[in-house]
């Protein structure tokens, strides 16, 4: 069974860019969600392999949607990978103390994702 | 992937529905894609054959007569299509700062023009795929923003 990876950002373009690698660059399946409280919900109903996840969003923020993952039991073991423009050490930090496994910086870099999927999931 | 990310911002720009939504799509793709947080959007005035501040993000309105700074071979550059880009020495530690002026073009007319400012401290330029993604902008915002077909300041007013 083809592995799943929910991809959550505000961004329409991000969301169809993201979609568009995973769709026909990998063989994992694909769902979305466009803000980080729709992203906690999605998680328990769709019990993805990986999380990709922007920071910056409306409603709830990606560290927030992280730490919300992190206490629920269902949803606690799935690597997060969030996703921002910010680089900053101080930044990333935050991110690793909200719970999240790995960190990339935007623009991503199409082939860089890949690999770091993979690095989780598996070809 | 450059590819990918090309057809994701051409599937964007022409799934706009107006041109709120093709101002974000604009925010969103050089946001995304060209990794910079300040931009800003002049749409040419054919009443004073001048361009004037359409929409702008994450830079001083001050800053927005930035137009008026270019030579004027990189003003005609731009009237005539071609992206400009210009790279100059930074404020601080050697670094390069680099600026592109993107011509929004509808009908073989540049009738808009959008300026990409600051990149993100993990940017150091643009690289040909970026390049690629200035001359869809160039090619295709146009309808997105423009919709009605009419451009220019004064004539997209009158359509209101």
């Amino acid at each position: 069974m083809a592995k799943k990876v929910l991809v959550v950002d505000d961004s329409r373009t991000a969301l169809l860019m993201e979609r568009e690698i995973l769709e026909k660059r990998t063989s994992y399946q694909c769902v979305t969600a466009a803000d980080g409280q729709e992203a906690v919900e999605k998680a328990k109903q769709e019990r993805p392999d990986l999380i990709l996840m922007d920071v910056v969003m409306p409603r709830m923020n990606g560290f927030e949607a992280c730490k919300r993952m992190r206490e629920q039991p269902s949803t606690r073991d799935i690597p997060i990978v969030l996703v921002t423009t910010r680089g900053e050490e101080s930044y990333m930090e935050a991110g690793f103390q909200s719970g999240c496994n790995d960190y990339i910086t935007k623009p991503v870099n199409g082939e860089e994702l890949v690999a770091l999927l993979q690095s989780y999931l598996g070809e | 992937m450059n590819d990918l990310r090309l057809a994701a911002a051409r599937k964007r720009l022409a799934e706009c529905s107006g041109k709120t939504d093709a101002i974000e799509a604009l925010r969103e793709i050089v946001s995304n894609f060209l990794g910079s947080e300040e931009m800003a959007l002049f749409q040419a005035d054919c009443r004073t054959a001048d361009f004037r501040t359409l929409w702008s993000f994450g830079i001083d309105a001050k800053k927005c007569n930035l137009l008026w700074a270019l030579s004027e071979k990189g003003l005609e550059q731009i009237l005539h299509g071609e992206c400009h880009v210009q790279a100059r020495a930074g404020e601080s530690n050697g670094s390069k700062s680099v600026r592109a002026f993107v011509p929004i073009r509808v009908a073989h007319e540049t009738v808009a023009v959008l300026a990409i400012l600051q990149l993100l401290p993990q940017k150091t330029g643009f690289d040909r795929a970026d390049m690629d993604l200035l001359a869809l902008l160039s090619s295709e915002a146009g309808k997105a923003l423009f919709p009605s077909g009419t451009a220019r300041a004064d004539e997209s007013e009158k359509s209101e």
